[in-house]
């Protein structure tokens, strides 16, 4: 009966939405009357609320084990701890895009609560908002109905949520990522309203600048949390794969990155408005994007959910109907937004829009790397793959570029060009002083990589310039300094990681033991043990390691879960300030002896940390004090 | 210029969405290209306890029932089947898209009303019977298919698609 009720609530929700859309249709070509707003906010605000109830029922329902679901039943056990019952909601499609809708109208409905009344693009923005929530709302209700039952009777027990998604960070990692693509749909809505109302004069970016940020922070939390969990409790033993869902959540993560830098211009000095709205407008479509190839299993990837060519077409229908609205308004109006000031050569903004145009190079060559293979087989049916070292070399030089203008941007001024005496000076200390620490490095470790090199230099290049001027005391805004100083030490992270990790595969029987090289003088393998714990059989493997004259303890496992045979491996870390030591047991060979794979991975802790500090940074942006 | 980039701006999405339509159209063309052969696909398989199945061995009359441990609606149907196989109808498992250890397991848990299970990991012999999905079952005489049903199969279907077809077949021989 509450699963009837939930069901019957998103529906109505869906009702009240294309209440609001047909109404206004009606009176679309009239002027706005006031009324008329009140009554469709109204309606706007009762279809959220039905959203979030039907979600609270549909929670319980996963909490109270209605098998009778087919959803709940495919993905939950009455065995679950609560907690694992709930999360099991978004850990398949229907769930998830239940969420994602959930997202999506909660951002909607704290925004349009927040436009004043009166403000002349609230009518328009509500519009666009309802289409969107919509859409998705129909998309569920019709190609992924999470509320289906099982007729006539509904089984005894669920089918178990994946070992693999039985993990704390399930809880957020998902969230969070669709907390942020969600977000975007306020930017999105509001420009699309700005570019449809055609009042130029209007100042629309304060309004959506700190929405447009807290977005970005989920976003970014939401992909390094996932990252995070693939290195520490999936076992990949790596950061980041170019697996092709991670390729679409940094395509509008790179978009994000770029508007908000943009926006930030636009709201400081009237320029780069132009760039700002086709920049809104591209973050939402590559989250769409993104949705439709997770969805519709065009690509085989880890994260891909069942293949169904209806989820697709009607994903690929709605975000290819939604993002063409956009655009073609954007492209009918573009004429008339050429921005009031021109971008002064040397200033800071001209800096902010050279990267602009680097970090739109840089979408468009992953989108390539994603959509190559798909061109290719459709023409020859070839299949090829694309992997890192695609990636690798497109980024190192982009990144090298992008690290200049960062660092010339940080002594520029707004609206004023600087002397080429300045430039100099500012190259200099910053140059001189990244040469050298390559030159350190190289010294040190006699590896020459000549793209990880470039990544460490463009790398030194940031945090030195910001090093630099924190010495010369001259004014710095602390958000963007930390946040630059983040992204600084990320690209010095990945790079020397990519030179100094290294993985070997060893074979040993238990007892056995054998030196590797300097570092890892000795490797015994002690024992090997097999016990029960609550759903699951472990092996357990007894490692003691003699790495840089310590000893270390490691013990890597196996589980075999009971209701879905699922194995799964669990890694043993070691963790220190530079590296970490991360292995993981394989299989048991013929003669009694086991695999191991020992991986020492450099600097790997810092990614995420450097990925935090941007974070801290962009939060230290909204919640800065106004001056005066 | 502003012109040609006017139109750039939306003719490039336009034809982006053109493509990745006609690409998740062609998947669904491949997919139903092969749909329902008169007569049963040959294959190479093993079953579930690893030992090779041949193709031969579909004579007589046997419903071919696809299933898999994921699958909830063959939990559904699972008592018809086990009472059928009772009956003496020789129900032979296509095992699809599973993986052995979670197969043998579901059988263990919920009884084994097959003869045999074809292990089909990678969806092969399925493909070319044109499955759709889990479960779905195929009534084959003599290697031949007579009668297929999607989904689940229960009492009422059996008895209005499949029983009219197994007597007619014994009327013919």
């Amino acid at each position: 009966m509450i699963g009837e009720i939930s069901h019957f609530l998103s529906l109505s929700a869906a009702l009240l939405l294309s209440l609001v859309l047909i109404f206004n249709l009606f009176f679309f070509f009239n002027k706005i009357h006031q009324n008329q707003l009140t009554l469709s906010t109204r309606l706007f605000n009762q279809a959220c609320w039905l959203v979030f109830i039907s979600f609270g029922m549909y929670v319980y329902l996963a909490i109270s084990d209605d098998f009778s679901i087919a959803y709940i039943a495919s993905h939950s056990n009455s065995q679950l701890p609560a907690f694992y019952k709930v999360t099991s909601i978004w850990s398949a499609h229907e769930g998830s895009m239940f969420l994602w809708i959930v997202f999506l109208t909660a951002w909607s409905i704290l925004f349009i609560n927040s436009l004043d009344k009166k403000h002349p693009l609230k009518k328009l923005t509500l519009l666009m908002l309802s289409l969107i929530i919509l859409g998705f709302l129909l998309f569920l209700l019709l190609t992924s109905n999470p509320f289906e039952r099982i007729l006539p009777f509904g089984v005894l027990e669920g089918a178990d949520i994946n070992p693999v998604l039985q993990d704390p960070a399930l809880a957020i990692h998902p969230p969070m990522l669709y907390l942020g693509y969600a977000g975007f749909v306020i930017s999105f809505s509001f420009i699309t309203a700005y570019l449809l109302n055609g009042n130029f004069e209007l100042q629309w970016e304060q309004d959506i600048k700190n929405w447009s940020f807290m977005a970005w922070i989920f976003l970014t939390i939401g992909i390094t949390l996932g990252s995070w969990w693939a290195y520490y409790e999936l076992g990949w033993g790596g950061y980041w794969f170019w697996d092709p869902v991670e390729n679409v959540a940094l395509m509008p993560w790179l978009a994000a990155t770029a508007f908000i830098h943009s926006l930030f211009a636009s709201s400081k000095s009237n320029v780069l408005k132009t760039w700002t709205m086709f920049l809104g407008i591209l973050i939402f479509a590559l989250s769409l994007f993104g949705a439709f190839i997770v969805r519709s299993g065009i690509i085989d990837s880890v994260h891909s959910f069942a293949n169904d060519p209806e989820r697709g077409l009607y994903l690929l229908s709605f975000s290819g109907l939604i993002t063409l609205l956009a655009l073609t308004i954007f492209a009918y109006r573009l004429p008339l937004l050429n921005s009031s000031k021109l971008v002064v050569t040397g200033s800071k903004e001209s800096f902010l829009s050279m990267n602009n145009i680097l970090m739109v190079t840089s979408i468009f060559s992953i989108f390539l790397g994603v959509t190559y293979p798909l061109i290719i087989e459709s023409i020859s049916g070839e299949k090829v793959s694309i992997g890192p070292p695609y990636y690798n070399t497109i980024f190192a030089p982009l990144i090298l570029i992008a690290a200049i203008f960062i660092m010339l941007s940080v002594d520029a001024l707004w609206q004023r060009s600087m002397t080429l005496k300045t430039l100099f000076i500012t190259m200099v200390a910053p140059t001189m002083a990244s040469l050298l620490s390559i030159y350190l490095i190289w010294q040190a470790t006699n590896i020459f990589s000549i793209l990880a090199y470039i990544g460490i230099f463009s790398g030194s290049l940031i945090l030195f310039s910001y090093l630099f001027r924190t010495i010369n005391k001259k004014f710095i805004n602390k958000g963007s300094a930390i946040a630059h100083v983040g992204l600084g030490l990320l690209f010095f992270a990945v790079s020397m990681n990519s030179i100094l990790s290294y993985e070997k595969n060893l074979n040993l029987a238990p007892g056995q033991s054998i030196s590797v090289n300097e570092s890892v003088q000795n490797f015994s393998f002690k024992d090997i043990r097999v016990f029960k714990a609550s759903n699951h059989d472990v092996i357990s493997a007894q490692v003691l390691l003699l790495q840089d004259g310590k000893e270390i303890s490691l013990n890597p496992q196996k589980r075999k879960y009971a209701t879905r045979g699922q194995i799964t491996s669990e890694s043993a870390i070691h963790a220190s300030v530079l590296k970490d030591t991360y292995l993981t047991i394989g299989d048991q060979l013929e003669n009694g002896s086991w695999t191991f794979s020992l991986k020492i991975n450099y600097f790997i802790k810092w990614i995420w940390f450097s990925a935090a500090l941007m974070v801290f940074g962009i939060l230290l942006t909204i919640f800065k004090k106004k001056p005066s | 210029m502003n012109q040609s980039l006017r139109l750039l701006i939306v003719i490039l999405p336009i034809l982006i969405l053109v493509f990745f339509a006609k690409v998740l159209l062609l998947d669904e063309d491949i997919k139903f290209s092969n749909f329902e052969s008169k007569n049963f696909p040959a294959f190479e398989l093993n079953d579930l306890n690893g030992d090779p199945v041949k193709a031969l061995s579909l004579d007589g009359i046997k419903l071919v029932n696809v299933w898999a441990s994921w699958c909830i609606t063959c939990l559904v149907e699972h008592p018809f089947l086990t009472k059928l196989g009772e009956k003496n109808i020789q129900i032979i498992g296509l095992n699809y898209k599973d993986s052995d250890f979670k197969a043998n397991a579901w059988l263990e848990k919920y009884g084994n009303p097959y003869l045999f299970s074809i292990y089909d990991p990678r969806g092969d012999l399925a493909f070319d019977l044109g499955v759709t999905g889990a479960p779905e079952s195929y009534l084959i005489v003599n290697n031949q298919i007579v009668g297929h049903i999607q989904g689940e199969m229960n009492q009422t279907k059996w008895e209005t698609i499949f029983l009219p077809l197994i007597t007619k077949a014994k009327q013919g021989s």
